[in-house]
């Protein structure tokens, strides 16, 4: 088990994705979580589904590989659930825009569902 | 939503070109695309010439670079010296290590900091270079139909100098096909592409000169350098490069796994395509791509020119073969694919059937600049994923196609049913026997879009004016009063977009220009029971 060295709430996700802290988002995940991801290429009736911190590990080394700006704007709070939205840039001008809905149990992240939109 | 309204704009705004940017990497500028959303980059290092403009007009590389952009954000670009990246003064060719760092410069100017390569045939050497430079970099190596050193496994010398000689004389003819794909030397169109691939990828000097300096390529050194995990993949009689090359790197590469799969093309969009696209599917995201199914759901798509035999021989060939050359873009164009010619038939194939009629339409148009007529039919049902139009399907397509008229487009009714939502418009048009079906099948003809002002309307039409129907002779009788169409909707109590409709339909039955004229044929044909 992971320690438990930050507990997770906006602020933290928000230091985190902005940092481009992959290690560190990933450690705010519970073991079985699940991130289901929308966007053109995962359409809302198959959506891309990453299940298990390994998996969803990679998934954050990846994106915060990328020499890119994220800003996150809003974040709501309510009981277990959180929601934020997420601006990013990359450096030739590309434009992502997300929009989360986390679930929480136990204080780590069980189920996050991300809506993404590209400039393209 | 959105994507329903761009569809139904014009045709050239059906698909968004994709922007081309450029990198700076010393002082040469290097041209690179970037497409798709996923999580991961992929670099794609093309072979020995590239284009990426042209890259997307030809349908097996369009599948490759679909297929890899649906699970990753896809980097492309032109080597220096080649595509749309700057020119190289051939006499002082860059060495592959700066070649090599070219996509470096690349993943910088995208913010890619970690990229998993896809290296394709000269590419590979590129990419294993640039594995072994920076690992830190290299997320993982496909290598498709690679090779560490180019005498031992391209070609020996002497036929290096043959190559270059063929080069020499015949660059910018297709003449070096027969070197890469002689699968594809039949295939007139495939041939017409690849003699711009190579005009609009390098000058004849600068082919040469690429060629002689590929033959240096040498990279067995690095290979123990390499950590990344490594999948290599080689068609077994691949006529350019020696699978043997493969088989070299992965008893050389430490992290390595070769698939040898059948075929003897060795462009990378060539060939089975989607077995390639798999396999790096697979291996890049540890999820086996979802197995399409090998009968789909799609709508078929049958052109002929009308009346052939009105065009002299001659004329009859240029004006087929240069339709036959629209008719591969616009159903590029249109989202379809190119499924083949049958006699005098040809057949293409959609996700859905908006896009066939919509690109049905843009074919009639295209056939009347060229001063012939199109006929066309439609029909939806399940197809064989793969192969010719083969099948039921295909031959009733063929079928309906047969017995459309001038300028028509005839589909049967489902076509209308499933396109109910596209803003389409369709008229009924009988019913059709058609072999190996037990009953007539119910047909439909599309209409024009513009369909107040028809830019070609069908001449063939029934000599006795069709029959209205009670609705459309409640709206005849109103435009005859001069009332507008949001009158007429607010009177009837329907929306106006019905009521166009319903005006559409009228003049095309009655087979009439405009709304006066047929306020004057109501004027003229008013009864007891009105027209």
């Amino acid at each position: 088990m992971l320690t438990k060295t930050q507990s997770v709430d906006g602020a933290a996700i928000k230091k985190a994705i902005e940092g481009r802290d992959g290690r560190m988002l990933a450690s705010f995940y519970a073991d079985d979580a699940l991130v289901r991801v929308i966007d053109r290429n995962n359409p809302p009736s198959k959506p891309r589904e990453i299940r298990g911190r390994a998996a969803i590990s990679t998934f954050w080394d990846d994106i915060c590989s990328r020499a890119m700006t994220h800003k996150v704007d809003t974040t709501i709070a309510d009981g277990d659930n959180l929601a934020f939205t997420q601006a990013c840039a990359y450096p030739d001008g590309t434009k992502v825009f997300c929009a989360a809905m986390l679930e929480l149990k136990n204080g780590r992240i069980a189920r996050q569902t991300v809506v993404q939109a590209w400039d393209e | 939503m959105v994507g329903d309204q761009k569809s139904s704009g014009r045709a050239d705004a059906v698909v968004r070109p994709i922007e081309t940017r450029y990198a700076l990497s010393g002082d040469v500028r290097i041209a690179y695309q970037v497409v798709g959303q996923g999580s991961f980059d992929l670099v794609f290092v093309p072979g020995f010439i590239s284009n990426l403009d042209l890259h997307w007009e030809d349908e097996g590389y369009t599948r490759l670079l679909k297929r890899l952009s649906a699970f990753s954000r896809l980097i492309l670009f032109d080597k220096r010296g080649t595509g749309l990246s700057d020119r190289v003064d051939p006499r002082h060719l860059p060495s592959l290590e700066t070649r090599m760092d070219d996509v470096r410069a690349v993943m910088d100017a995208t913010g890619s900091g970690r990229a998993a390569l896809l290296g394709a045939s000269e590419g590979a050497p590129m990419a294993m270079l640039f594995a072994a430079t920076y690992p830190e970099r290299t997320r993982a190596l496909a290598l498709y139909g690679g090779y560490a050193h180019f005498h031992k496994w391209v070609m020996p010398p002497d036929r290096l100098e043959a190559f270059i000689a063929t080069a020499g004389t015949a660059w910018g003819t297709g003449a070096t096909l027969p070197n890469f794909a002689p699968g594809r030397v039949d295939d007139a169109h495939f041939t017409q592409w690849w003699a711009r691939f190579e005009r609009l990828s390098a000058s004849p000097t600068a082919a040469a000169a690429l060629a002689r300096m590929n033959a240096d390529i040498d990279v067995r050194d690095v290979l123990s350098a390499i950590r990344a995990p490594t999948l290599l993949i080689h068609r077994r009689n691949d006529v350019r490069v020696d699978p043997d090359a493969s088989r070299f790197l992965a008893k050389k590469i430490a992290n390595a796994r070769l698939v040898e799969i059948p075929g003897r093309d060795h462009p990378i969009w060539t060939g089975d395509v989607d077995r390639v696209a798999d396999l790096i599917e697979e291996f890049l995201t540890g999820e086996r791509a979802v197995a399409e199914a090998e009968r789909v759901l799609a709508a078929l798509l049958a052109t002929r020119i009308y009346d052939t035999a009105r065009v002299g021989d001659r004329m009859w060939n240029e004006r087929s073969q240069r339709f036959q050359e629209t008719w591969r873009q616009l159903v590029g164009r249109h989202g379809g694919r190119i499924a083949g010619i049958q006699g005098e038939l040809m057949i293409s194939r959609f996700d859905g059937p908006a896009r066939a009629i919509r690109c049905a339409a843009a074919l009639r148009d295209a056939a009347q600049h060229m001063g012939i007529a199109s006929a066309q039919g439609a029909h939806v049902g399940e197809v064989e994923m793969r192969g010719p139009p083969v099948g039921l399907m295909a031959r009733v397509t063929m079928q309906i196609a047969a017995h459309a008229g001038r300028g028509d487009i005839l589909a049967s009714r489902l076509v209308a049913d499933l396109a109910a939502g596209s803003g389409l418009h369709f008229i009924d048009a009988g019913r059709v026997t058609v072999d190996e079906l037990d009953e007539p099948l119910a047909m439909v003809q599309a209409t024009s879009e513009q369909h107040l002002e028809p830019a070609c309307r069908p001449k063939a039409r029934p000599a006795e004016p069709a029959q209205l129907t009670a609705r459309e002779s409640e709206v005849v009788g109103l435009i005859a009063d001069g009332k507008s169409n949001a009158a007429i909707a607010a009177e009837l109590r329907l929306s106006e977009h019905t009521v166009k409709r319903h005006v559409a339909n009228i003049l095309l039955k009655l087979d009439l220009p405009s709304r006066a004229a047929a306020a004057a044929f109501s004027a003229r044909h008013t009864g007891p029971d009105g027209p």
